[in-house]
């Protein structure tokens, strides 16, 4: 086929080729780890869609040929109303976009689809809230707008315990869909597959999406390859579910396994934040066998990539799928600690060590830190939007902070920022928010301050009436004393020791080995004894 | 003899409006936000202040803000004029738009601020003026997008039509080396400007943030 490849350990073809998101799939089937069967369309297909304008020849015919093999692959038939195949389409580039091209999950759940379904698993809650995903992410792709957000308004995840609202919901979307004046939503499964293909190439071209390209200095012209699997569903009963694993302690470098999972949910709502995820080792305890299977794999990925690795995982009614490896791209302190690590477990040579840490990684090695986040009393997490340690009492008003910071440090602990907050975060010492990533209204304002700052904690509620706020069931009072790390996201209770030399040992030892690549062991700045080596290297 | 009542359209809906908008702030902050003089401004506030909706704070601050009533009366104020003037669809519409626009201005901030080098996002010290005027540039390939959508709310509703005027000098600003003008929570730089814009239309939408 000339615009796609399957996704098999038989493929060859460069990242280039298949973007960097179906080169690691196939990676994964070389190691032997569970992949959902599945294709890729290339990015050369998207090229020829942005010089033409629409789908190149041949395309159409392709993808018909292609989910007939799917369906061979995983007995099941695409759109069929007995065991409906449905599929995910993923965007994929060579180089890394994060959020700004399009997914859709659950497609081919048309109408007779899914009541295929409905009757096939004898769950129509499932379904419901399946079908109401794929509408909610198609047309979000259709429309550039987030759907679910403008349907079901503030707040909300959408996971299998909201059964209930999920009717109107999906009542709600078509509307919306209706109302744009936009393509309604096909109730056809191969149309749906060629409109969402055509959608993840024209989000290629978004204008967010061109201006994080001015922004980063990648070519207009890459184009973006379209990854189309099987679903497995993380919302299918109670031992599914999703989530995102690093290799390596992502904040410290340290040799174990952290991330987060959400039982009964579908992937976005891990990295949407929508929803209240739970630290990662809780699968070893309610599902150990996708656990161990879990830890395997991160093994194998590690040896493969030899270097600390991120995955995207789905379970299904216990059995896992890994859905995206990648390096895990660890900065600071733990890239120090992840190398020399590496090195010392002869994954990599000393003289590698040195080259994956950047001079520019030493200037953030002396950041502020909470100094043994795993005997903190960590009360919050959440996404660090501006590095450094703030200690101080808690206050979830502008009003309470303004008043407080007379007496002391303030922690402003708000849902979200508005202009209103401004002189409370102008008061407060540190600042943790709700919601937003790190480019929302909160951590644009923290960064402004120079205020270390926690963003997007999920399940963070603030009850202004009581003067206190919680999250994961517990609750702090306003004026507790609290320690926020701007860096790791973690928020603990009193004031933990913090340090500034936690990967001290490791940089001294990185250092030491400079020292001998270059020839030069005089006194200097950590950063030139880092690029003479580097500078020696390089002439090798 | 008593005071004037404030009323509840015009110069006092402007003035109510732009400390809901922008939370608290002086006279010359209102003044801008509202393009009035800032004795008008003042004359203004006295008689909100009079009427419950509005206090003013001193003790070192020197800044007006809302009280509970006068947030209940802005929203009761702000909703008649929508209604009135039939402007609902019209500001929805903008609205919807305004949201995809909003990430994207949010991402160009975090570009002013952070920029990637060795792929470790780093504080953007501004010592690199061709990054600099590539981020800007950005900013005003966006602005022409935010353009036309303050156009349709300025036509619908014409008191948007100062966020316009704000937004523009905020960026011409920029562009002349105040760079403070970007994304710094002191001046009335593009990204104040921005949330202020965002507040008010969940505001006068009557959207619960």
């Amino acid at each position: 086929m000339r615009w796609i490849r399957p996704l098999s350990a038989r493929v060859r073809e460069p990242a280039e080729v298949l973007g960097a998101k179906a080169h690691g799939l196939v990676a994964l089937h070389r190691l032997g780890l569970p992949v959902p069967a599945g294709f890729v369309v290339t990015v050369e297909a998207c090229r020829a869609f942005m010089r033409e304008g629409r789908l190149p020849a041949g395309l159409a015919e392709e993808l018909a040929i292609a989910m007939t093999g799917l369906e061979a692959a995983t007995g099941r038939r695409f759109g069929g109303a007995q065991a409906p195949l449905a599929v995910s389409v993923r965007s994929g580039a060579s180089v890394s976009m994060p959020g700004m091209m399009n997914t859709v999950l659950n497609l081919g759940l048309t109408t007779e689809a899914s009541a295929g379904l409905a009757t096939e698993t004898g769950d129509a809650r499932f379904v419901l809230n399946s079908r109401l995903r794929f509408l909610s992410s198609f047309a979000s792709a259709i429309t550039n707008t987030d759907v679910l957000g403008v349907a079901a308004g503030p707040g909300g995840a959408h996971g299998r315990g909201t059964g209930d609202g999920d009717a109107q919901l999906i009542e709600a979307i078509e509307k919306l869909v209706r109302q744009r004046g936009g393509r309604p939503i096909p109730d056809d499964a191969a149309r749906q597959l060629e409109l969402a293909v055509e959608t993840v190439f024209s989000s290629w071209d978004a204008p967010r999406a061109r201006t994080y390209r001015e922004l980063h200095d990648i070519p207009h012209d890459l184009g973006t390859a379209v990854i189309v699997q099987a679903m497995v569903f993380g919302n299918r009963d109670d031992r599914s579910g999703t989530g995102v694993a690093f290799s390596r302690d992502p904040n410290t470098g340290e040799n174990v396994p952290f991330g987060d999972v959400l039982f009964g949910h579908q992937g976005e709502d891990v990295v949407s934040g929508r929803s209240r995820t739970l630290p990662l080792h809780e699968l070893a305890a309610r599902e150990p066998a996708v656990w161990t299977a879990l830890i395997e794999a991160l093994r194998r990925v590690e040896g493969h990539y030899r270097d600390a690795c991120y995955v995207e995982f789905t379970f299904q009614a216990g059995g896992l799928w890994l859905l995206q490896v990648r390096p895990g791209r660890f900065v600071g302190g733990a890239a120090v600690r992840v190398a020399t690590e590496l090195a010392d477990e002869r994954l990599i040579t000393r003289r590698e060590a040195l080259l994956r840490v950047s001079p520019h990684h030493l200037r953030h090695v002396r950041t502020p830190r909470i100094a043994a986040p795993a005997k903190a009393d960590i009360v919050a997490r959440g996404v660090g939007a501006c590095p450094g340690v703030a200690v101080g009492k808690v206050a979830t008003t502008t009003e309470a902070a303004v008043r407080m910071a007379a007496d002391g440090p303030v922690i402003l602990v708000r849902p979200e920022t508005s202009p209103h907050d401004m002189r409370g975060l102008a008061a407060a010492t540190g600042i943790v928010t709700g919601r937003g990533g790190s480019a929302s209204h909160a951590a644009v304002v923290a960064r402004a301050m120079g205020k270390p700052a926690v963003v997007g904690v999920t399940g963070l509620v603030v009850d202004v009436a009581a003067a206190s706020w919680g999250a994961d069931g517990r609750t702090v009072s306003e004026g507790t004393l609290v320690t926020i790390d701007g860096t790791s996201g973690e928020v603990a209770l009193g004031s933990p020791p913090v340090s500034t030399d936690a990967a001290d040992a490791h940089l001294r030892r990185l250092l030491a080995w400079a020292d001998d690549v270059s020839g030069d062991h005089s006194e200097r700045e950590e950063a030139q004894r880092l690029s003479a080596a580097h500078a020696t290297l390089r002439h090798h | 003899m008593s005071r004037p009542t404030p009323r509840r359209t015009g110069s006092g809906l402007l003035v109510l409006h732009a400390l809901r908008c922008g939370g608290h702030a002086g006279l010359t902050r209102v003044a801008a936000a509202t393009g009035m003089d800032e004795s008008d401004v003042e004359s203004e506030l006295i008689d909100l202040a009079v009427a419950g909706l509005v206090t003013h704070l001193a003790a070192g601050f020197d800044v007006w803000g809302l009280t509970d009533a006068g947030r209940v009366a802005d929203a009761e104020w702000i909703t008649d004029e929508l209604e009135a003037g039939g402007a609902r669809p019209a500001v929805t519409a903008a609205y919807e738009r305004f949201l995809v626009l909003n990430p994207e201005l949010l991402d160009l901030c975090t570009a002013w601020q952070l920029r990637p080098i060795d792929g470790v996002m780093t504080v953007n010290d501004h010592s690199d003026p061709s990054y600099d005027t590539r981020v800007l540039g950005r900013f005003a390939a966006l602005d022409q997008r935010a353009a036309v959508v303050c156009a349709e709310l300025a036509a619908a509703l014409p008191r948007f039509g100062r966020y316009r005027t704000r937004l523009a000098e905020a960026l011409d600003r920029a562009n002349s080396g105040e760079l403070e003008y970007v994304a710094d929570h002191v001046a009335a730089s593009y990204h104040t400007v921005w949330a202020q814009l965002h507040e008010d239309l969940l505001a006068t939408l009557g959207i619960p943030r």
